[in-house]
């Protein structure tokens, strides 16, 4: 079992400035605590299953930057056709992780169906997704990460991780959350 | 000019550069009257709330997006506005084609287009409706504009008495 923050500040110390996408939920609380002064981080406080969609808007208007999206098996179960998408505009600067730890985490740990019978990857295949993976250690997770982050995507990577917590808490403000983001979308 | 070929000139004027779309009739004749134009992008949703998600972090990269769809699939937006275009003042348009109104022969259309207007209202988003072809400059436009003022999502409504009902018993 992967950590999940353990694995976000790892994944953080091989970016500069691609804007990260942090879904509602513990994804973006990993995300704060492992580099909250990181200003191209996109906080969601809600709209559960939208991370994978803003991320390939973000993916289409700005072509010559990576995007990564920190989804969760959750979230992404709740916008699945979201994939179908992904995979038919097919951008090759997406990067989409998808943590799975096979519950809502947040809600006190009720399984998903990804703790039962669904596989994220074999669905994002589906979808057609030409390059997807499934990891299950921290080792598996930093090499896949040497490949994705380096080979034209889309990528969907599935890395099973443990449901530890992460303590940092995000702004409360989306239009600070908002403006800071396009701040770092400008700069760079 | 008819109202399809308007509409597009009308977008394009006002830098939006992107389409994200589910297609109904009235939306496929727009997207008719743009296709052939390289200003514009097009993403087919396979469900309107993907648009919601899309259209954000277009506007975040800076690019301008609008988003289109029958009435029925607001049904489909309303937590994604609640929750992510209203609270983080994402500007765009909905350009919404309606059904259940005059000269509708389906009455399952008919409850979503007596509620349309309730939802919008509901989520305080601002709404206009386009029944005649010389109103779409003032009104579409002008809606266009707020938007951006206003950085919130604002919808236009395109009815029957301006693009005709399916012919059906």
């Amino acid at each position: 079992m992967i950590n999940r923050l353990e694995a976000t500040r790892y994944l953080v110390r091989q970016l500069s400035d691609e804007p990260i996408v942090a879904s509602c939920g513990n994804p973006k609380f990993d995300l704060f605590t492992a580099a909250e002064k990181r200003e191209a981080n996109f906080y969601m406080w809600n709209s559960m299953g939208m991370a994978s969609s803003i991320g390939l808007g973000l993916a289409m208007a700005r072509p010559e930057k990576k995007v990564i999206v920190l989804d969760g098996d959750g979230a992404i179960l709740m916008n699945l056709n979201s994939l179908t998408t992904e995979a038919g505009k097919a951008p090759a600067n997406l990067v989409h992780i998808i943590w799975d730890n096979g519950q809502y985490q947040i809600t006190g740990g009720q399984p998903t169906h990804t703790g039962g019978r669904a596989d994220i990857e074999a669905m994002a295949r589906g979808a057609g997704f030409g390059q997807a993976l499934t990891v299950k250690t921290f080792a598996a997770f930093k090499k896949a990460l040497s490949q994705i982050l380096v080979q034209p995507g889309p990528w969907i990577l599935v890395a099973k991780t443990d449901s530890s917590d992460a303590p940092g808490r995000p702004p409360k403000s989306p239009v600070a959350i908002k403006n800071r983001f396009m701040g770092a979308l400008r700069g760079g | 000019m008819e109202w399809p070929r308007k509409i597009v000139s009308l977008l394009k004027a006002n830098d939006i550069a992107s389409i994200s779309f589910v297609p109904d009739t009235v939306i496929g004749r727009i997207l008719k009257a743009a296709e052939q134009d390289p200003h514009f992008c097009f993403t087919t949703l396979a469900r309107e709330e993907e648009g919601i998600g899309i259209i954000a972090g277009e506007y975040m990269g800076g690019r301008r997006g609008v988003l289109m769809m029958q009435g029925a699939g607001l049904g489909n937006c309303v937590n994604a506005l609640a929750s992510l275009a209203i609270p983080y003042q994402i500007p765009f348009l909905m350009l919404i084609s309606q059904r259940g109104e005059l000269g509708e022969f389906n009455a399952c259309h008919v409850v979503m287009g007596k509620a349309l207007r309730g939802i919008l209202e509901a989520l305080g988003i601002q709404h206009y409706t386009i029944n005649r072809d010389d109103e779409l400059e003032t009104v579409l436009g002008g809606a266009i504009k707020t938007a951006y003022t206003s950085e919130q999502p604002v919808a236009v409504i395109l009815t029957t008495a301006l693009v005709g009902w399916k012919d059906e018993k």
